[in-house]
């Protein structure tokens, strides 16, 4: 299938580590986590010094990691160029969500794109540590037990302009399985805002759901982007990683989304309402910020790995 | 290029009433490291002992033979280390039970 927005310009053929991307006329940064973190840190909840007043769902979304995808049964596996990729990893605990955060600012207001080759992989497990878990039983020798202890990945922006203010989040989900541990495998997005600390510290919103999510008020607040139904290369065992393509094009003009592409799917998003905040924000001007997200549903930790990230604009 | 370093927050403002252990950090790029344990508070009769532990997995994981810390008063401490593998962590004791902790754990790597 063909991209939507075939904008991409090629006079970066030549350059291997860029050529596998199809960036748009400027790029704003190109992250090879061979070369470090580039940036990419913890998100933590707002607090005016005191930890204590750190929202409990936002104060454990744990430090992102330089990996080598390294395994119990065959050692290193390395990134898909190089040794060393990006991770984000959650506890061992359900609903636990792990949350890394680039944040820049916006020169222009316009079309920005995310690129990026991602993988997704529960922990393994070994059987004679904590017994079988759903799914094993019936192993057939090729589904892999462990897709269904892997929960959700998030793309996300957080993007803010003043005149006139306006403040939301793009969002996109991979919900791999939901927390009842059935397969889903389909793209989402949010139909209500990601809740702030200043919406609970007004009392605008109650929170408290056992399964509350970070990115929308309600768990239940996803429905699935149209053609969305995609599963994906998540290979026979755990410790097997295979590299996706994922491009994400929003425009900040209009504050919505316009497409989003994994591997040979685009999914258009362009009519697809992107939730608004009601309440000012202060200090955010020109906000452009990047968030990548694991969540996983059971007792097993989830990771996600970027072999590299490159966001380009078109200003 | 400068050499990389990155200081990870391994526990944040956390309350332990009983052993624990942080979670696997993947170390492998790093070739020194320094826990630093900054407690915020420990009950009367508490004392922390916190021994570094490495892994080649993630997984399975033995004492990095380090002498452990035992820490039994508020304030900072450290420990540092080399030669440690592809993952870390800092496994807690809590020696004179009943009581608790409140730390924060910084893992700082340096190429």
């Amino acid at each position: 299938m063909s991209s939507l927005r075939p904008s991409p310009l090629r006079a970066y053929g030549s350059d291997p580590r860029l050529s596998k991307y199809n960036p748009l006329a400027r790029i704003l940064f190109y992250d090879d986590f061979d070369e470090g973190m580039n940036g990419w840190c913890e998100l933590v909840g707002n607090h005016a010094g005191d930890l204590r007043d750190i929202r409990k769902m936002a104060l454990d979304f744990r430090p992102p990691q330089l990996s080598t995808c390294s395994y119990f049964d065959i050692g290193t596996h390395g990134s898909m160029e190089g040794t060393y990729s990006l991770k984000v990893a959650t506890r061992n605990q359900p609903n636990h969500l792990a949350v890394a955060i680039k944040r820049v600012t916006s020169a222009a207001t316009g079309l920005v794109q995310f690129e990026t080759y991602f993988a997704f992989k529960a922990e393994q497990v070994v059987r004679d540590r904590i017994g079988r878990l759903p799914g094993q039983r019936n192993w057939d020798g090729n589904a892999a037990p462990s897709e269904l202890q892997f929960g959700e990945v998030t793309f996300s922006n957080d993007i803010c302009s003043t005149d006139p203010m306006s403040r939301c989040h793009g969002v996109v989900r991979y919900r791999n399985t939901d927390p009842g541990g059935n397969l889903v495998q389909h793209w989402m997005y949010p139909t209500t805002v990601e809740p702030t600390t200043k919406m609970e510290r007004m009392g605008l919103v109650k929170l408290g759901h056992p399964n509350q999510d970070f990115f929308s008020l309600a768990p239940e607040d996803w429905k699935p982007v149209p053609n969305g139904d995609q599963p994906l290369c998540f290979n026979e065992t755990a410790s097997k990683v295979n590299w996706h393509y994922v491009r994400w094009l929003f425009d900040t003009e209009t504050s919505r989304n316009v497409e989003f592409q994994c591997n040979d799917r685009v999914m258009d998003l362009s009519e697809i309402e992107v939730p608004k905040y009601d309440e000012p924000y202060h200090g955010l001007p020109n906000l452009l910020n990047f968030y990548l997200a694991v969540r996983t549903h059971t007792n097993v930790r989830n990771f996600l790995y970027l072999d590299s990230v490159l966001v380009s604009v078109d200003w | 290029m400068l050499k990389r370093s990155f200081t990870a927050v391994l526990e944040k403002n956390s309350t332990f009433c009983a052993d624990f252990a942080t979670e696997p950090y993947e170390v492998g790029w790093a070739t020194e490291a320094r826990w630093f344990v900054n407690v915020l508070e420990v009950g009367e009769s508490v004392t922390l002992r916190l021994t570094a532990q490495v892994s080649p997995d993630g997984l399975y994981w033995c004492d990095e033979g380090s002498p452990p810390m035992e820490i039994d008063r508020r304030g900072l401490a450290s420990m540092p280390l080399a030669n440690f593998g592809p993952w870390l962590r800092l496994k807690g004791q809590l020696l004179d039970q009943p009581g608790c902790v409140r730390v924060l754990i910084y893992l700082a790597l340096k190429e």
